[in-house]
């Protein structure tokens, strides 16, 4: 039945099926207004219908050119290229970078979940700082939207990592002009925080109200480069009765972070948090909303405490290998935890 | 060929074809209660013959009746017996190499053209991993075009290159030296010479252009694009094919498209899982593809083992049902069958990844 794959609200399609349209052939041989009487809907709904069925036949009808398949498909080896020229955000520590190849990556959906008190927050600020980082420093020039459940930004944190960043930019530039003396930066940390758009965010249907929103509000700020939601678990934990609803709302919410991040190539951060689960006759941290939010990610980083020390480990990841770092949170924002030099080492 | 779409419409629509059922011979039918073209299959129509004599033009409705059978015959498909199916099998579907050698001694060979393979797993348990191995394979060893559909924004050409080159950057390079002439004694390449090497490199070229790469986030985007994808496949059928035949379909991850529509009220997002399941086994039998889809796990509550996403309903869709479970932080895979046409299920095979 072909007409149960249009999209279109039940009733309409009930009432379609029962006075049998039941293909896209039978709707597009009838004029709107017989549709209109025999369905009993009104006029423009008819039109709508035909106009849809119209569409999908007509682009079933014309051939495809031979280079490929289906119009709009990719070749692999041009996505290779592309992969090539993909810029990465810097978390402003090196380890960190090597084993997320580079940074954190435009186009993907990255979910970064661990235990309370481990840097979550941390990471979040630091990436929307450096996203600002300018081109000619190797960065990407662009916005941040920081999308807040918790309320936990807290703006002096933001400051004090913008104020650490504009003054590695001007060691960096006494290196790079063989100074070896400080000179002026364009940017200040003024211009750093007057380019995160923060979102307050009290419940899972402001949540999913804002995710729909963001598609206009970034076709508006064509710079945004970063979103990152901290975190994406809070308000779904408590309010729902209905579990299957929440896997529903959940993937759908996924997905559209997925377009996004797909349409306007920027990266989207999600923070988790972590929970128990009773796996194999033991207790053990498992990130939170279960299994079938675990597929919605494109990479997932698990931070941990090994002794006394942070360890980032990949958890998934279609192209990067297995492999952990250690980092650390100081004054100035996350850095190397071997190296003692305050410097961050950019491209 | 033309197909005529006689469907279950109203008998008015058929009027402009064919002008046999006209008013008269749809009162006829109407005073029958026959108002569609499946009343008139439901009807007895020996019964609704002896009537239409006793009527005043009975040689045309009687000739009206003859046309609609007609009609409807077009739709049936052709018959075929087991010698045919048979040779089909033997001449058509042959099995795909999966890219790993686990996986190609537990299936006897690899994935089965004409059928719907399923990698069912939990999160990052290597099911990406397989799709793109079994897409190198493909398109280098067999030598035909693959179709990757991407529902996660999962797709890597470069790991896909690297599975070509032999799997890890290392054996990449090597091979890619080994090609160029270029003198081995080139000591730790950073990744971006590394890419350079690779997109300089013409065979990885030629092979990274028969695998088509299309992103898709809802079930009905995915239903457009099977549907161009049909089509394409039947026109180029009629043409002279230069280019290499599509062997391969791979949809990753088919349960994220669907678990947004399942559940809730209504039906009706099982019905569009189970047309979208049957659209893909008849891309598969039509034009002798394999199909490779993947599905997500979800705890089973109480008793805490992990089932397969998408309920009972799917469970049965699929010809072959495979469940990959990784070892912790190791690179083991265990890869046991769940379901398969002509292999018992249980059997199980340890592979290495990576």
């Amino acid at each position: 039945m072909e007409t149960s794959r249009l999209p279109l609200s039940s009733s309409i399609r009930g009432k379609l099926i029962s006075a049998g349209y039941t293909s896209l052939s039978s709707i597009s041989s009838v004029s709107s207004t017989d549709l209109a009487r025999d369905v009993k809907i009104t006029e423009s709904e008819a039109f709508e219908i035909l106009k849809m069925a119209n569409q999908i036949s007509g682009s079933s009808s014309c051939n495809g050119r031979s280079s490929s398949l289906v119009n709009g498909a990719r070749n692999a080896w041009d996505m290779l290229n592309e992969e090539e020229a993909l810029p990465r955000i810097t978390t402003s520590c090196s380890d960190l970078d090597k084993i997320l190849g580079g940074g954190i990556s435009c186009r993907d959906v990255t979910e970064i979940g661990g235990v309370p008190g481990i840097g979550k927050t941390q990471i979040g600020i630091q990436l929307s700082v450096n996203v600002q980082i300018p081109r000619e420093f190797g960065g990407l020039g662009g916005k941040a939207i920081y999308i807040d459940t918790e309320g936990s930004f807290m703006v002096e944190r933001a400051l004090q990592i913008a104020q650490a960043c504009v003054e590695d930019m001007e060691e960096y530039t006494g290196y790079m002009h063989k100074h070896f003396k400080a000179s002026q930066v364009q940017m200040k940390p003024r211009d750093i925080l007057e380019n995160i758009f923060y979102f307050r965010v009290c419940s899972y249907t402001e949540q999913i109200a804002l995710v729909n929103h963001l598609d206009k509000f970034i076709s508006e700020n064509k710079d945004v480069k970063v979103v990152i939601v901290d975190s994406i678990t809070f308000h779904f934990r408590q309010d729902f009765d209905d579990l299957a609803q929440r896997t529903r709302v959940l993937s759908e919410m996924a997905l559209k972070f997925m377009k996004l991040a797909k349409k306007f190539s920027l990266a989207v951060v999600l923070l988790n948090q972590v929970t128990t689960k009773y796996t194999e006759g033991s207790f053990q941290l498992a990130l939170a909303l279960g299994d079938s939010w675990s597929h919605s990610c494109t990479n997932r980083v698990i931070l941990y405490w090994n002794g006394d020390e942070r360890y980032a480990y990949i958890d998934k990841s279609p192209s990067l290998p297995s492999a952990s770092a250690s980092y650390t949170v100081t004054g100035r924002g996350l850095r190397n935890s071997s190296s003692s030099s305050k410097r961050v080492k950019m491209m | 060929m033309i197909v005529v779409k006689v469907n279950m419409a109203p008998l008015k629509h058929l009027e402009m074809e064919n002008s046999i059922i006209d008013e008269c011979f749809r009162d006829f039918c109407a005073s029958h209660g026959i108002l569609t073209v499946e009343d008139f299959l439901l009807h007895d129509l020996y019964e609704l013959a002896a009537f239409a004599e006793r009527e005043a033009n009975a040689d045309r409705l009687k000739e009206g009746i003859t046309v609609m059978l007609s009609l409807i015959e077009l739709q049936c498909r052709p018959w075929l017996n087991g010698m045919e199916l048979l040779e089909d099998l033997q001449r058509n579907k042959h099995t795909l190499s999966s890219g790993d050698n686990g996986m190609n001694s537990l299936l006897q060979g690899g994935y089965g053209e004409g059928q719907l393979t399923e990698l069912v797993g939990p999160s990052s348990s290597g099911k990406t991993q397989f799709c793109m191995r079994a897409a190198a394979s493909v398109a280098e060893k067999q030598e035909g075009s693959v179709f990757y559909i991407d529902t996660g924004n999962s797709f890597s050409a470069r790991r896909i290159a690297q599975f070509i080159c032999g799997g890890s950057d290392a054996a990449a390079l090597r091979k890619v030296h080994s090609q160029q002439f270029l003198s081995p004694s080139l000591g730790a390449v950073t990744d971006h010479q590394f890419l350079i090497l690779l997109t300089r490199n013409v065979y990885v070229q030629r092979v990274l252009s028969r695998i088509s790469c299309h992103t898709v986030y809802d079930i009905y985007t995915m239903f457009d694009t099977l549907q161009g994808l049909e089509v394409a496949l039947r026109s180029q059928v009629q043409m002279n094919v230069n280019e290499y035949r599509l062997r391969l379909l791979v949809v990753d991850s088919i349960s994220s498209t669907i678990t947004p529509i399942l559940g809730g009220s209504g039906s009706q997002g099982r019905a569009l899982m189970v047309a979208l399941g049957y659209m893909l086994k008849k891309l598969a039998h039509e034009h002798n593809i394999a199909v490779l889809v993947t599905n997500h796990t979800v705890g089973a509550g109480e008793s805490g083992k992990t089932k397969p996403a998408l309920g009972e309903t799917w469970k049965s869709i699929p010809h072959v049902r495979l469940m990959l479970s990784r070892d912790n932080r190791n690179s083991n895979c265990t890869i046991s069958i769940l379901k398969h046409t002509s292999m018992p299920s249980g059997q199980t095979v340890r592979t290495i990844t990576r």
